[in-house]
């Protein structure tokens, strides 16, 4: 009896129960749940791309399609300054907290320093501390103990000191179960610690550094309240230009400027994502 | 429970693997270390300073020894501040985590090809403005928005519903500001996850629930230890998002620190509403170290 | 590897897009100017201007204007309130030649003397002010500083949904407006319409007044939805809420957006709000600043500031160059019995700390 239904279904039931309860149907499940968390992602930007056409001037009703947004953005000078250096601002930051944080979790991790405890708790203090005290504390730092005018270098050092740590975090926690195994094996090939480090550690650590480094960037690109204490005339940021506009109503020129951003961004992921996969088949 | 994974706050190595540092890993070191020093220590012990200190008329630091601003602090208003501000932070990090998880896991068993392209699309909303971000947020939950309109049109409710300036908004504020901080570093303890393992748990006859709680969680842990921290921790002082969200009637204490800078003239009382929040962390931490040494 | 190539792809790639244009510093200084004859007043400080305001109260186009005629090089800066500016100012971060502080922050800065003193002889422009906006109580004379714009605090109703006549605080605050009512988020204002519905003059914030105007405050706030200093028109427009007490540039904003709204002095009095431009003691181009003061106080500089942003003109010579459209919006410009019943804020010094604790622990309970 057994045999016929067997030849009957091509599917063994045994099969059945694993599809059913293993792996994969958690995937499909998780995969289901990601499509809808990625949908509650990108409500608000479906609705700030399509303001960006809206022909009113407040965002609250669409009035009609209007492409003015966009040619207006393009001969405001002082808005495209602006983020011109928020990026210059966010990359600067990005690399030099991605850097501060591997580095510093590695080191922690691999040898015994002194007042490793006191460093892990160091560390949390930008996060814990709320952004006014860190941007007054940093501009009475910058102003009075060191002399530095105020400018880009202000600001990417207040950045990077509030990013450094999600990127130390990040990688830590990457850390945590590294087989020693593995930089022995290395270093009994013959590689030097630094080697070793480059060869075999940063690799394994990648996801957590290429983590860390959005992270960072992220947060960089946003940054209102310590950027107001520890930033020139110069190196005014969108955020900056940004907040005062909720006065006069949000221009839709951000809006505007936004979708640019998010369409060049993914025209570079695409774009990125093609060459790869040429050079893989070439 | 058997097999429960440290919490990795500081993670270290096996204490075989660790060395003492030589010359070179201090020069390596060396760059954190001033960097600590000079924009994370002076500063903070400034800020310790000044909440010692009184303030003039017009607000700026008056360099006399007092405690008042410590005492002022311990009034209920401002406690209570401060509790509803680690309310609404715990309550971000957990739907955080029940809501970012499965979509890190997802994304670190993807294929690899897709995992770069998902990762990029889970940060690029947040690349946008945060004002514009939020206020598009406030036209969609508000009487005349989109949700009530489905709400109202699908005839679950006869009327709008005040979703807008309520703890539901600001809760769902925060969730949307930190969900990437909660993925991010799951799915980088989730791709290191061995396929071979996770397959074996299941075909060793665990049911998905067993197979999940006791295996593939406890080797992620460590990334979601990591992700809670980086919610958590940030979303107490956190206030823009409150207060647009919540309307400002729900002050938290991020706001409140802030208004002592402004409107509230009183910087010295900022200061030391921000290093009490600085002693009860170092406080929470400390005991958690203690915990885990005692297990 | 290959997420680590795509991500580095892409980062490099947007590093380049943000650093390919790299921002020349000089150039964020310098407009495009023309070789032109230096009036008399700029002979010896170096061509530069330092600007530090509120944002969206200089329209670029005036100050590249500026810029164009008289060949300076202007670099704004901005805030968002009055004590960031200070916080700044005082911390000596920048060197700023123009501040924009509202009316009590001038009084407080001329007391600890922190700003130099101006000379009209450079300002003809003066002439063109409104009296009632000159030798004000917070710089008698004008000595340091010039009236750029004023403005009111009003309260705004939605006609549609607010069916009876509002013309006090008191019929803000009223049950039946529970939960749609939006205010300022700023404590000083809050208790100020409060000692107003009392009769007490704003700038007596004594303890015992203080204790006076508790009651009630803790009666109204438990009424309102929300708190916004920078744009309680969200709220309005949203159909959140129906009243509102905002400033009077948000009012004259919804008036323009729909004619629903309505706008009403409170028959109490209300805030009337003075902001000026004035030069610190640290300013390494007062002669400039002082060009530029003048420029502003041009009837057509005025008036186009007037147009981007609706506040209250104290120019007259500039207002006579208004459409009657903009003249005619309520919220702009107050009749001037309104105007009479309206109150300067001065500094109240470190009272300042008890009223914003009153208010928040009333937002808390």
């Amino acid at each position: 009896m057994s045999a016929v239904a067997s030849s009957l279904f091509p599917f063994k039931l045994r099969d059945a129960r694993r599809w059913l309860s293993g792996p994969r149907l958690q995937m499909s499940l998780f995969g289901a749940w990601t499509a809808v968390v990625f949908a509650f992602l990108y409500i608000p930007i479906v609705l700030l791309v399509v303001f960006s056409f809206n022909s009113s001037r407040l965002n609250i009703r669409w009035e009609g399609f209007s492409l003015r947004w966009y040619g207006e953005l393009f001969a405001n000078k002082t808005l495209i300054m602006a983020f011109q250096n928020s990026m210059l601002v966010a990359c600067a930051t990005t690399v030099l907290a991605t850097v501060l944080g591997t580095i510093g979790a590695w080191m922690l991790y691999r040898y015994r320093f002194p007042f490793q405890r006191a460093i892990g708790l160091l560390i949390f203090v930008p996060m814990v501390m709320p952004e006014v005290l860190m941007g007054v504390s940093l501009l009475v730092l910058f102003v009075q103990l060191l002399n530095l005018p105020l400018g880009f270098t202000t600001l990417i050092i207040a950045h990077t000191t509030f990013c450094f740590p999600f990127v130390l975090v990040g990688v830590q926690a990457r850390l945590h179960g590294l087989d020693p195994a593995m930089e022995e094996a290395a270093m009994d090939l013959g590689a030097t610690p630094v080697q070793a480090f480059w060869k075999v550690i940063v690799p394994y650590l990648m996801p957590a550094i290429v983590s860390g480094a959005l992270m960072s960037f992220t947060l960089s690109l946003d940054e209102y309240i310590v950027s107001v204490f520890t930033t020139g005339a110069q190196s005014q940021t969108l955020p900056l230009k940004v907040f005062g506009m909720a006065k006069v109503g949000l221009n839709p020129q951000l809006n505007a400027l936004s979708t640019l951003f998010i369409v060049g961004t993914f025209v570079i992921l695409i774009g990125s994502e093609i060459l790869t996969r040429n050079k893989k088949h070439t | 429970m058997a097999g429960a994974a440290p919490i990795p706050i500081g993670a270290t190595g096996p204490a075989s693997y660790r060395r003492k540092p030589g010359l070179v890993a201090w020069l390596v070191l060396a760059p954190l270390l001033i960097w600590l020093v000079l924009f994370i220590v002076i500063p903070t012990a400034m800020l310790v300073m000044v909440s010692f200190a009184e303030r003039d008329s017009l607000g700026r630091v008056v360099y006399n020894f007092t405690f008042d601003n410590y005492l002022r602090a311990f009034d209920w208003v401002w406690l209570k501040v401060l509790i509803d501000s680690v309310w609404y932070a715990f309550l971000t990090t957990v739907i955080c985590m029940a809501v970012g998880f499965p979509v890190a896991y997802f994304i670190g068993r993807a294929p690899v090809q897709w995992r770069g392209i998902l990762l990029m699309l889970v940060m690029v909303p947040f690349w946008t403005s945060f004002l514009i971000r939020t206020y598009a947020w406030i036209t969609i939950l508000s009487r005349d928005g989109i949700v009530n309109g489905l709400l109202v049109a699908s005839g679950i409710f006869a009327e709008p519903v005040t979703l807008l300036y309520t703890p539901f908004a600001i809760v769902l504020g925060l969730v949307y500001n930190f969900l990437p901080f909660m993925i991010l570093p799951i799915y980088t303890s989730v791709e290191r996850l061995d396929g071979a393992m996770i397959e074996a748990a299941y075909d060793l006859g665990a049911g998905p629930t067993r197979a999940f709680a006791q295996v593939i969680i406890p080797l992620t842990s460590p990334g979601i230890t990591a992700g809670a921290l980086l919610v958590f921790i940030p979303s107490i002082a956190m206030f823009a998002i409150t207060t647009l969200m919540g309307g400002g009637a729900n002050p938290t204490i991020g706001e409140v620190i802030f208004k002592q800078f402004t409107s509230g003239r009183n910087q010295p009382f900022g200061a030391a509403l921000g290093t009490l929040l600085l002693v009860i962390f170092v406080v929470a931490l400390w005991l958690t170290r203690r915990q885990r040494e005692q297990d | 590897m290959k997420t680590k190539h795509t991500l580095m792809a892409a980062l490099t790639a947007l590093a380049l897009v943000g650093c390919g244009k790299a921002p020349d510093p000089k150039a964020a200084e310098e407009t495009p100017t023309k070789q032109a004859e230096a009036t008399p007043a700029l002979s010896m400080e170096a061509p530069k201007l330092s600007i530090f305001c509120w944002s969206e109260y200089i329209p670029q186009s005036v100050i590249d204007e500026f810029s164009q005629e008289t060949g300076i090089a202007v670099s704004v800066e901005n805030y968002a309130s009055n004590e960031e500016m200070l916080a700044k100012l005082l911390a000596g971060g920048g060197s700023y030649d123009i501040i924009q502080p509202s009316e009590y922050v001038v009084g407080a800065l001329i007391k600890e003397d922190l700003l130099m003193p101006i000379d009209h002889s450079k300002i003809p422009n003066l002439k063109n002010l409104d009296p009632r906006f000159v030798n004000m109580s917070f710089d008698p004379g004008n000595k340091f500083s010039v009236p750029f714009m004023a403005g009111s605090v009003g309260i705004v109703v939605n006609t549609e949904m607010v069916t009876e006549e509002i013309k006090s605080f008191s019929d803000v605050f009223q049950d039946k407006y529970a939960g749609k009512i939006v205010v300022l988020d700023d404590a000083r204002e809050i208790v100020s319409w409060g000692l107003q519905s009392l009769g007490i003059p704003v700038n007596d914030v004594s303890d015992e007044n203080l204790a006076k105007v508790k009651p009630v405050i803790s009666k109204w706030l438990p009424l309102v939805k929300v708190y916004d200093s920078d744009s309680p028109k969200t709220a309005l427009l949203n159909g959140d809420v129906t009243i509102g007490v905002v400033w009077g540039g948000e009012g004259a904003i919804l008036l323009n957006a729909d004619k629903k709204f309505k706008w009403v002095i409170p028959a109490e009095g209300t805030h009337l709000f003075v902001d000026s431009l004035a030069v610190p003691k640290t300013a390494k181009h007062p002669g400039n600043a002082q060009a530029f003061m003048d420029f502003i106080l041009r009837p057509e500089i005025s008036a186009k500031i007037s147009e981007a942003f609706p506040y209250l003109n104290p120019n007259l010579a500039a207002r006579a160059l208004l459409t009657p459209e903009q003249l005619a919006n309520a919220a702009s410009f107050p009749t001037d019995e309104e105007l009479a019943k309206m109150q300067t804020f001065e500094d109240i010094g470190q009272q300042a700390s008890k009223v914003d604790e009153m208010v928040t622990s009333l937002k808390v309970q």
